[in-house]
């Protein structure tokens, strides 16, 4: 009956005069297509999407009424107005066509119908039913873009859409709600699902965080520690004197849904200082965990935590545990760590090469803010006391079940990595966090029937068991990435032997990967006639079943976790080799795997089993495990004889050199980062991967308008020229272009000029993708720390109407990490600055000389030195040097104007200090870099020595460094003067002496022989005695006089 | 098998006493069939646990919110509002909500299907597009009422009603297809002379599986429980007292439900106190 070219319904609703015609229509409409979606094809064939966006949209621009908006307590829903039931009607169709599967959604995006329903998911405007449907509605189309063969780009549209700043606005309000109701309850769990798949980059990050929704979230997370009776004592009183009271929430309705609160909490603040700190601060928050020191009543209580304490298992700290403690196990405490200043350290950090295994996009980490990261943390725990949310994350852990476990932990971690918690807590989530989620995982792995394997929908319970699986490997693997007390907790668990099964399950042959095409009673139907058909009438490519894109997420966590694993300990790093990781790390570099090759294997029996084009048995990898992969890849390559040995066995180097070449810049920067471990001068893939022509390549792209790929591409130049001969090198910085590695190095203000134009590229684009966005003056990531932003924290009086001194501290702190992630001036900083160490540690390597073969030769190096002038041009080079060493003065808040070249050279002291200019200290890293090309340079011939002492600014500049913080320095230095009072040969002696002496006389002798008895480090000590040996050398005195 | 159960007829009577009485009875008939071991009468046999099971006293407001659990799970609207109403307790759920349910569920009850499946869609859009198994078996149970209906006069109805909705389905999922098979052999076989498995296609008991699966799948959508909360203790007390005569706890022979209205002894000897009054 249906089959007709125009079936009934559709001419139905057209033809329908009145709005209660119009309804009869689309419920028999939706009676006829729900569950069948070969009607559902039929029907959007015949244009269905264009007539129902139509309906929805003349149903909005009629003017709204304001009655019966109120969702009742007493329990009689309100009755719709019959333009509403059309409306929702509307809606539930569209929902109904969205859940046929991802190839309604090229039609349904081709039909406009996001910005069509966007108006009613505002609470205000609509009935709750109409917000309903439309989220459901919303909702089914992210499940479905989740298993598109587009997923990523389908996804990342959606979440364009419903961040922008006006629907923001429509989820706040459908948070804030307070009704037990349960159709508002599941209106919240829809909105908290949407944001916990859809928010992953940082600038949708940042809107939610201040559009309100975190806070309206805070609140929601505040309401379940009401409900569960876990409010710290005395909240009230405590919150009466800060004005905080009336931001107690209500206890949470029974039916709310925790695990997807925290979920979007997590997907919100992860990789932030600052959105963790805006959770923390946030109203509701501190209302519900104000921190109080606590005595519990009972005595017994407390008797465990004594008990460790005397014993010493347990170091007394001035402040006593709070309530929520007290709640948790005592546990007990290694002793404090020495402060590293008191002994010498037993390994070399490797911060140098530290990495956010799991941050999403980009792995570089600037070793600058890095550190001064370090001293703002010291600083802070002696301020500032741990949130209670931490403990009592840690209790939800421990007595919640299955998703809200993992999502609890999740936002834990991301608290955790945000530096948030106290220094003790290590042993906490080491002893009672890791082991749990590590339990999970191994109790929801289990093998899939193959029915469900095929199968186009998976029931709950099988869908519930895969998200779990899908987080907990990825919570995991950020708790233990770059943390030696997790890690090795971890290692207990048996999480190497887990990740390395996960990834190798993750590898079985998948059979199916789209769902199985339905039986037609008339199949010739299915192919006539449609090539014509307007894009809101085509259908899209199908998506995968269930079970595929679960395999593949599972593929992207298990690396993660890989990575996460292999951060610090050789150890580790040699047990997921030896669980025989590499292989499988390689194929996933691959955006095709083949059949991962295991070093055991005997050689392929079956195969390549239905390899046809369409379906490959590997399945695709996504950006996502690429990228994935390419941080595996780095860790896994931090062990230098994996990299000889395993790496070099499975071929990593070209997979990797291929990226290089990837059209996704994340991606790019992501091999650039595993290619700067794979061409160290340890690794035998260095040679093949010159030959490949993979300078041209890191040259090109240290030229690129990214800066972390510019930054991972000089980094890699790097650690290659040391390894080249000297003609290579030559020809190296040929490539990289002399001028421009004079400009990377020396000045700060191109880096701005480059983001200034990246931005333009990018309005550029962005203008073209959503014109009305950008026109309603919403959203762009490197604008909006400008738009006036205050805390609404701030707005909160206390009973005098003063804002209370703890929040006022928050608001500061708050603005301080703002500043530090948001103003794109202090970024493009950041940036630069990493790149200016990466780019003189490339020419302190290019004039390094290759240690192996024979024994270096003055002659070459001279060569060299020589060739390095005549590039960049000798007063340039000292110039740019001497610069770096200076203290510079700029405008924190400053527009690129002030930011750069007018402020360098003032003064410390001078102009007006006022809060918002900053000085920079040139930093440790860079001044050793510095000081080593002086060392190269000096350990040529004679004649360069002598210019180098003919610096007299520079070394004066360089003098005031003998006292730096770091080692490293001071023994660069040491090294230098050594190498500046060497003697040559006879007719050497007279310019040494002369060199000697202008070193004397600028006051480095006595400096040295200072140090020579007093410093705490060994090798300074030991090097500033050679330093001196050599200055007051017999020789040298008789020249003297 | 025991007979079918009607939906709870309540009678209009203003005496408490006599409503949980009713509403004690049907509960009563319900898990006699669950558990039909623990049928006897128990012998005037004092034992240790029973010494024990009579000083437990459960609160009474505990009762009489797993008798309005009852009630509301299984979708008895107007007996819960009643039940509310005299034990003095806030309704679980929406009045509206719970006759949705019990309409859909009576449709199916019926056979009339299609209503049952156009009430479900205006009840909740999605459970059928995300449930494909139970819109399968609600399709499956119209082609049996259909091929009743038409049974003996000419079966094209059915056969295309089975072509255009259920043979598609089967198709792609294979655990589907001897479900339709036999519901097909329905077609070409005299219905009194069947053998049993085909005969149970035509009794009451699939429409009333169906429907208790639909009433599932509803309340897990709406986030709730699945069922009722005395049937999971029942199972409870099922589970201990297998697992205890397994470890050969010290028990009497036979444990009583306490339930047996024939028993009438039984419930003041083992001092339980089925009949509560508020």
């Amino acid at each position: 009956m249906a089959r007709l070219p125009s079936p009934p319904c559709l001419a139905q609703i057209q033809a329908a005069g009145t709005c209660s015609e119009q309804a009869v229509a689309l419920r028999a409409l939706r009676d006829e297509i729900i569950g069948h979606v070969q009607r559902k094809e039929e029907y959007v064939q015949h244009g269905i999407l264009d007539v129902l966006v139509e309906i929805l949209q003349s149903s909005t621009r009629s003017p709204k009424r304001s009655s019966g908006k109120e969702p009742s307590h007493a329990g009689q829903r309100p009755v719709l107005a019959e333009d509403e039931v059309v409306r929702l009607l509307a809606l539930q169709l569209l929902a109904g066509f969205a859940n046929g599967g991802s190839a309604f959604l090229a039609p349904l995006q081709a039909a406009d119908v996001i910005p069509a329903i966007l108006p009613a998911t505002s609470p205000n405007d609509n009935p709750p039913q109409v917000v309903l449907a439309a989220l459901r509605l919303l909702s089914s189309m992210t499940a479905s873009a989740r298993v598109a063969q587009d997923a990523e780009k389908t996804t990342s549209h959606l979440a364009d859409v419903l961040f922008s700043a006006r629907s923001l606005e429509a989820l706040r309000a459908i948070l804030s709600q307070d009704s037990p109701d349960l159709g508002i309850q599941e209106q919240k769990r829809l909105v908290t699902g949407l944001i916990t798949r859809l928010c992953k980059t940082t600038k949708d990050q940042n809107a939610l965080a201040e559009s309100g929704v975190l806070d309206a979230l805070a609140t929601l997370l505040a309401s379940f520690a009401v409900a569960r009776g876990e409010v710290i004592p005395g909240a009230e009183a405590l919150g009466r004197a800060d004005g905080l009271v009336d931001f107690i929430p209500r206890p949470a309705p029974p039916g709310a849904d925790l695990a997807s609160v925290l979920g979007a909490l997590s997907s919100i603040i992860v990789h932030s200082r600052y959105r963790s700190y805006l959770l923390l601060q946030s109203p509701s928050i501190l209302a519900v965990f104000p921190w109080a020191e606590f005595t519990p009543p009972a005595p017994e209580t407390r008797a465990a935590w004594i008990a460790l304490e005397m014993h010493g298992l347990r170091p007394i700290r001035p402040r006593g545990p709070g309530a929520v403690d007290f709640l948790l196990p005592a546990i007990p405490l290694p002793p404090p760590k020495p402060r590293p200043g008191e002994f010498p350290p037993l390994v070399t950090s490797p911060s140098r090469e530290a990495l956010a295994a799991n941050s999403s996009l980009s792995s570089f980490r600037f070793t600058g803010v890095e550190q001064s990261r370090g001293e703002a943390d010291d600083e802070e725990d002696s301020e500032e006391p741990e949130s209670p949310l931490i403990p009592w994350l840690i209790h939800l852990i421990r007595t919640t079940d299955d998703l809200e476990r993992v999502m609890a932990a999740s936002l834990l971690a991301s608290l955790f990595k945000a530096g948030f918690t106290s220094p003790d807590r290590d042993q906490y989530l080491a002893l009672l966090v890791v082991p749990v989620l590590c339990r999970l995982l191994s109790e929801n792995d289990k093998e899939v029937p193959a029915p469900v394997q095929r199968a186009a929908t998976v029931d709950p319970e099988t869908a519930l068991r895969w998200t779990i699986m899908e987080q907990a490997p990825e919570v995991l693997a950020r708790f233990v990435g770059e943390n030696g007390t997790l890690q090795k907790a971890a290692a207990e668990c048996g999480v190497i032997k887990l990740a390395a099964k996960l990834l190798k399950d993750s590898y079985a042959p998948h059979p199916v990967q789209l769902p199985p095409k339905l039986w037609s009673a008339n199949p010739e139907r299915s192919n006539g006639e449609i090539k014509e058909l307007p894009a809101s009438r085509q259908l899209g490519l199908p998506g995968r079943v269930p079970a595929y894109s679960h395999k593949i997420q599972m593929r992207e966590s298990a690396l993660k976790l890989v990575a996460a694993m292999a951060t610090l300990n050789h150890a580790y790093r040699d047990a997921l080799v030896e669980a025989d990781v590499a292989a499988y790390v390689v194929e996933s570099l691959a955006p095709c795997p083949g059949r991962p090759k295991s070093s055991k294997d005997t050689p392929a029996t079956e195969k390549g089993a239905g390899a046809d084009k369409d379906q490959p048995p590997y399945g695709l990898n996504p950006t996502s495990v690429i990228i994935a992969a390419c941080h595996a890849t780095r860790t896994l390559a931090r062990g230098p004889s994996i990299v000889r040995t395993t790496l070099q066995d499975h071929g990593f180097a070209m997979p990797v050199y291929q990226l290089l070449k990837h059209p996704d810049p994340d991606v790019q920067v992501a091999a650039s980062s595993a290619v700067i471990n794979l061409v160290s001068n340890v690794s035998p893939m260095a040679k093949t991967l010159v030959d490949a022509g993979i300078i041209q390549t890191l040259c090109e792209h240290a030229h690129s308008l990214n800066p972390g790929l510019r930054l991972n591409a000089l980094w890699a130049l790097k650690h290659l020229v040391a390894d080249l001969d000297n003609h290579h090198r030559k020809k190296c910085l040929e490539e990289l272009e002399p001028g421009w590695l004079v400009q990377l190095i020396s000045d700060d203000r191109l880096e701005e000029e480059a983001r200034a134009r990246a931005r333009a590229e990018r309005r550029c684009t962005d203008a073209d993708e959503d014109e009305d966005m950008e026109s309603e003056g919403a959203y762009d990531g490197d604008n909006d720390w400008q738009r006036d932003w205050t805390w609404p924290g701030l707005g909160i009086a206390g009973p005098g109407g003063v804002v209370s001194p703890r929040l006022q501290l928050a608001s500061a702190k708050l603005a301080t990490l703002r500043d530090a992630e948001v103003n794109p001036a202090r970024r493009a900083r950041n940036d630069s600055l990493a790149i200016q160490e990466q780019g003189l540690g490339f020419i302190r390597n290019f004039l390094l000389l290759p240690s192996h073969g024979q024994p270096p030769s003055p002659s070459e190096l001279h060569d060299m030195v020589d060739y390095l002038f005549t590039e960049i041009g000798q007063d340039r080079l000292f110039a740019i040097l001497a610069d770096k060493l200076k203290v510079r003065v700029v405008n924190a808040f400053g527009r690129r104007s002030t930011a750069s070249g007018s402020a360098r050279g003032r003064d410390a002291n001078n102009g007006n200090a006022s809060s918002t200019t900053l000085v920079l200290y040139p930093q440790a890293r860079i001044v050793e870099s510095l000081t080593y090309i002086l060392v190269h340079i000096a350990a040529s011939v004679p004649r360069h020595r002598q210019l180098v002492v003919a610096q007299t600014d520079l070394l004066k500049l360089l003098g005031a460094h003998l006292g730096s913080k770091d080692p490293g320095v001071r023994r660069a230095l040491c090294q230098l003067f050594t190498n500046l009072t060497w003697v040559e040969d006879n007719g050497d002696t007279q310019p040494c002496a002369q060199r000697a002496s202008e070193l004397k006389r600028l006051g480095f002798l006595a400096k040295l022989e200072g140090m020579e008895q007093g410093d705490a480090d060994l090798g300074v000590r030991e090097r500033a005695r050679a330093a001196i040996d050599q200055m007051k050398k017999p020789m040298l005195k008789d020249a003297q006089w | 098998m025991s007979t079918a159960l009607g939906p709870l007829e309540i009678p209009g009577l203003d005496n408490a006493s006599t409503l949980q009485e009713i509403v004690w009875a049907h509960i009563r008939q319900r898990f006699d069939r669950m558990n039909s071991s623990t049928s006897t009468a128990i012998p005037p046999h004092h034992h240790g646990f029973e010494k024990r099971v009579a000083d437990v006293k459960a609160p009474k407001s505990d009762i009489n919110a797993l008798i309005l659990d009852y009630l509301t799970m299984e979708g008895y609207p107007k007996a819960a509002a009643k039940f509310c109403k005299e034990a003095n307790l806030q309704p679980q759920q929406l009045d509206s909500s719970i006759q949705a349910r019990q309409s859909i569920m009576h449709s199916i009850h019926s056979g009339d299907i299609e209503t049952a499946i156009s009430a479900l869609n205006e009840l909740d859009p999605e459970l059928l597009d995300t449930n494909p198994e139970l819109h399968f078996a609600l399709l499956r149970l119209q082609l049996v009422e259909l091929i009743r209906q038409c049974h003996g006069r000419d079966p094209t109805p059915a056969v295309e009603f089975a072509t255009k909705n259920l043979g598609p389905r089967a198709a792609a999922h294979r655990e589907f297809l001897p479900d339709l098979e036999q519901t097909m052999a329905l077609i070409i076989f005299p219905h009194d002379k069947l053998r049993p498995e085909l005969a149970a296609l035509l009794s009451s008991d699939l429409r009333r599986n169906t429907a208790a699966k639909v009433n599932e799948a509803v309340l897990v959508r709406q986030n709730q429980r699945r069922e009722a909360a005395i049937r999971q203790l029942v199972r409870m007390r099922a589970w201990a007292e297998t697992s205890a005569r397994s470890d050969k706890l010290d028990l009497p022979e036979t444990l009583d439900f306490g339930l047996h209205a024939e028993g009438a002894e039984s419930r003041h000897d083992g001092g339980h106190e089925p009949m509560i009054t508020t």
